[in-house]
C-alpha cells in the first residue's frame, strides 16, 4: 500500500507540479489549498507525512507544524521555505519539522527530504518492534517468575528468586539510558541508577519535580498519554539535571498492564538528544555549506568566463576600453575565488591558535599590507592609526590578520556600495589600555540594517548575494573568541558602520585553550537546540 | 531594427558579459540588477527575449518571473533562466529552457536563436 501524504500549498501550480512528483514517488497525495483546509484534511485522514509551506494567507506553516505535531507527534513535516529565508528554516526545526526544503523547490532536495522521513518511520517502526519483543520477553520472564514462585511455595531454596531477582536488577540499573517507572500520579515508584545519578534520588516524588523541577504536570506529557490511550509516546523535551545543566532528551514511555490487562504504570525511557542532535546540525551545516558554497563558485566561474570573453571580444574589435573592462573583471572574479577558497580551506581546518609574542603595529602593516591594493582600486581612502607606544602582545598574528582583513574587507565593499558620490575612506586604528589590545574599523559606507547587524556572524549569511560565502564574519568572531576576544558592532544604514575588536592583553598561551573549550571540535552552527 | 535581449542578473559583471556576448551577434540589450530596475527597463521599451538569473538575493528573480507571467502585456516574451542553483527547472517551467551557470555560450546562443531567430 502506498503510504499516504498531505501537501499543503496556496500556489495552485506547485500543488499540481509537487503533487506529480510525489506520485512518480509512489505516494498517495492528498492536497489542500490553504491551512486551515490542510488542517481539516489531516485531522480527517491522518496522514503519516505532511509537506507544507510555510507562507500562507490564514494559518501560516509554523504554527500548523505545531499543531499537527501536538495532535500528532509522530506525524512527518516537511517545510517549504522562502529562498534564503534560514531563519524560518531554523524556526521549523526547532518545532520539530523533520526537514526542510527551499523555494525555487529542487525535487532532488525534496527526494533527499522524504528519505530522511522514510527512514524516521522505518526507525520509529523497528523501535516499536523491539519493544513490543520486549514486552513479549517481560512476558516470558514472567512466566518464568510464576514458575520460581511456584518453586519457591513449594518450598525449596529461595536462592534462586534472589538471584533472579538481583539479576533483573543489574539490566534495569545499567542499561544506557534512565530508566523510570511512573504511577497514575505521575510518582516514580522506582528509578535506575543511572536516572539517579543524573537526577538524585527522586523515587516517590513526582516525575515532573525529578525531571524538570516543575510544580505541576507538564502540558505535554506522554506519561498521561501513554496512560489514557495505553500506547507508546515519544517526545523531545528539555529537562534538567541535579547539577542545574539543562539538555535535551528525547523520551518514550510505554504501559504496564497487570494481569487484567489494566494500565497499571507507565516505564520511561529517556536519553540525552544531545548526540543525535549534534550529528544532525553537523550534516545540516555540511549541506548548507555545499550549497552556498557551489552557487557562489558557479557564479564565479561564470564571471571568469565572462572576463575572458570580454577581453577577447575587447582584441577582436581592437577595443581597448573592453580589453581593459574584461581583465579587471578577471582580475576582481580571481580574488573573490581566492578569497572563497581560502575561506572553506580556514573553515575545514584545525583551529588551534599557535601564540607568540607580537608587535601590534607590525600587525597593522601587515593588515595594511594585503588591503591597501584593494582600497586603492575601489577609490577608498584607507587610513591606519597606531598609539605610540604599543607593547607586544601574545596572540596568532596570522589568524587574527584574516579576521582583521575580513572586516576591514568588509568596510571598503559598505563604501564601494554606497551610492552617494563622497569619497569615502576607511580608518584602522590599533590602541591599548591595561587589560585590551583594541582594533577599531570606522568607514563611512552604507551602513548596515538590523537583520543584517543581527545576523551578520551566522554561518553561512551574506549580506553580498551570490558574492559571498557567508563564510567571512563567522569565521572572524570564531578566530577573535578562541582570543578571548570581543567584538563590538556600531552601524546604522547610512551613516557608516564602526567595529570595535577587542583582546585581551595578558593571556599566556596555554590559558587560551582552557578558556575557550567550545572552538574545539568540530564547527558546531550557532543556532539549534541547547547544547548539552 | 534589431531585436533586443533585457538581460537581469544582480552580478555586473555577469551582465556585462551577457550584454557583450549578445551585441557581438547583432542583438539590442538592456539590463538590470534587480527585480524594480528590470521593471522600469520594461517600462522603457518591450525586450524580445529576458534572460533571468534565478538565485538572485530575496529571490525576486521568481517573484519577478511570477508576476511577469501574468502580465497581459509582457507575459508573452520568452525567458530563459540562467542560474546557479541545481535543477531550478522545476519552478519556472514555462521558461523557455533554463541554462546552467556556469554555461556553454555557443548553446546560449542557440538557444537565443531558437527562440528568437536571428538578431535582425
Amino acid at each position: 500500500m502506498n503510504r499516504r501524504i498531505l501537501l499543503i500549498d496556496d500556489e495552485e501550480d506547485i500543488r499540481m507540479v509537487l503533487g506529480v512528483s510525489l506520485k512518480d514517488m509512489g505516494y498517495d497525495v492528498l492536497t489542500a489549498e490553504n491551512g486551515e483546509a490542510g488542517l481539516a484534511l489531516f485531522r480527517k485522514e491522518g496522514p503519516p507525512i505532511v509537506v507544507t509551506d510555510i507562507k500562507m494567507p490564514d494559518i501560516d506553516g509554523l504554527t500548523l507544524l505545531r499543531r499537527i505535531k501536538h495532535e500528532s507527534p509522530n506525524t512527518e513535516v516537511i517545510m517549504i521555505t522562502g529562498h534564503g529565508d534560514m531563519e524560518a528554516a531554523i524556526e521549523s526545526l526547532q518545532q520539530e519539522a523533520t526537514d526542510f526544503i527551499t523555494k525555487p523547490i529542487d525535487i532532488q532536495t525534496l527526494e533527499n527530504a522524504l528519505t530522511r522521513v522514510e527512514e524516521n518511520i522505518a526507525s520509529r517502526e523497528k523501535l516499536k518492534e523491539y519493544t513490543e519483543n520486549l514486552e513479549g520477553l517481560v512476558l516470558e520472564k514472567s512466566i518464568k517468575l510464576s514458575e520460581v514462585e511456584q518453586v519457591i511455595q513449594n518450598d525449596y531454596t529461595r536462592d534462586e528468586f534472589g538471584v533472579f531477582q538481583s539479576r533483573f536488577r543489574q539490566i534495569f540499573n545499567d542499561v544506557p539510558f534512565y530508566l523510570t517507572v511512573q504511577d497514575g500520579d505521575y510518582r516514580l515508584t522506582s528509578t535506575n541508577r543511572r536516572f539517579a545519578a543524573a537526577f538524585g534520588d527522586h523515587v516517590g516524588r513526582h516525575c515532573y519535580e525529578a525531571f524538570k523541577r516543575k510544580d505541576e504536570p507538564c502540558r505535554e506529557c506522554p506519561v498521561r498519554d501513554t496512560f489514557q490511550d495505553g500506547a507508546y509516546h515519544q517526545i523531545n523535551t528539555p529537562l534538567i539535571a541535579a547539577d542545574g545543566r539543562t539538555f535535551e532528551a528525547l523520551v518514550w514511555t510505554a504501559p504496564i498492564t497487570d494481569a487484567s490487562g489494566r494500565i497499571t504504570h507507565v516505564a520511561v525511557l529517556t536519553t540525552e538528544a544531545a548526540d543525535v542532535l549534534e550529528v544532525q546540525e553537523h550534516l545540516a551545516s555540511l549541506g548548507l555549506m555545499l550549497a552556498s558554497v557551489s552557487h557562489g563558485i558557479k557564479g564565479m566561474l561564470t564571471g571568469l568566463d565572462g572576463g575572458v570573453y570580454i577581453m577577447e571580444s575587447g582584441l577582436n574589435k581592437e577595443r581597448n576600453d573592453l580589453i581593459k573592462e574584461g581583465l579587471s573583471i578577471v582580475k576582481h572574479t580571481t580574488s573573490r575565488i581566492r578569497k572563497m577558497v581560502l575561506d572553506i580551506l580556514l573553515f575545514a581546518k584545525e583551529r588551534e591558535l599557535t601564540v607568540r609574542p607580537v608587535d601590534p603595529a607590525e600587525l597593522v602593516r601587515e593588515t595594511a599590507k594585503t588591503i591597501l591594493p584593494k582600497a586603492r582600486e575601489c577609490g577608498v581612502e584607507f587610513i591606519t592609526e597606531a598609539d605610540g607606544s604599543l607593547s607586544p602582545c601574545n596572540l596568532d598574528p596570522g589568524f587574527l590578520r584574516t579576521a582583521l582583513v575580513n572586516v576591514i574587507e568588509n568596510a571598503v565593499e559598505a563604501c564601494l556600495e554606497d551610492k552617494t558620490a563622497k569619497v569615502h575612506k576607511v580608518v584602522f586604528r590599533v590602541s591599548q589600555n591595561p587589560s585590551w589590545l583594541i582594533f577599531r574599523i570606522q568607514d563611512d559606507g552604507k551602513g548596515m540594517d538590523r537583520e543584517t547587524k543581527e545576523r551578520m556572524f551566522d554561518l553561512f549569511f551574506s549580506s553580498k548575494g551570490g558574492k559571498g560565502t557567508g563564510l567571512g564574519m563567522y569565521i572572524t568572531d570564531r578566530i577573535i573568541r578562541q582570543h578571548g576576544g570581543e567584538i563590538e558592532v556600531d552601524s546604522e544604514p547610512g551613516r557608516g558602520t564602526v567595529i570595535e575588536i577587542r583582546i585581551p592583553r595578558d593571556l599566556a598561551a596555554d590559558e587560551l585553550e582552557s578558556k575557550n573549550p567550545e572552538v574545539e571540535g568540530p564547527p558546531a552552527l550557532t543556532y539549534g537546540r541547547t547544547p548539552a | 531594427m534589431a531585436k533586443k535581449i533585457l538581460v537581469i542578473d544582480d552580478d555586473p559583471n555577469i551582465v556585462t558579459y551577457l550584454e557583450t556576448l549578445f551585441q557581438d551577434h547583432g542583438y539590442e540589450t538592456a539590463a538590470a540588477v534587480d527585480g524594480n530596475e528590470a521593471l522600469a527597463a520594461l517600462a522603457a521599451g518591450k525586450p524580445d527575449l529576458i534572460t533571468l538569473d534565478l538565485d538572485m538575493p530575496e529571490s525576486y528573480g521568481t517573484q519577478f518571473y511570477r508576476r511577469i507571467r501574468k502580465d497581459e502585456k509582457y507575459g508573452n516574451i520568452p525567458i530563459i533562466v540562467i542560474s546557479g542553483v541545481p535543477r531550478a527547472d522545476f519552478s519556472i517551467k514555462k521558461a523557455v529552457a533554463t541554462v546552467h551557470k556556469p554555461f556553454d555560450r555557443e548553446e546560449l546562443m542557440e538557444i537565443v536563436r531558437g527562440a528568437i531567430g536571428a538578431a535582425a
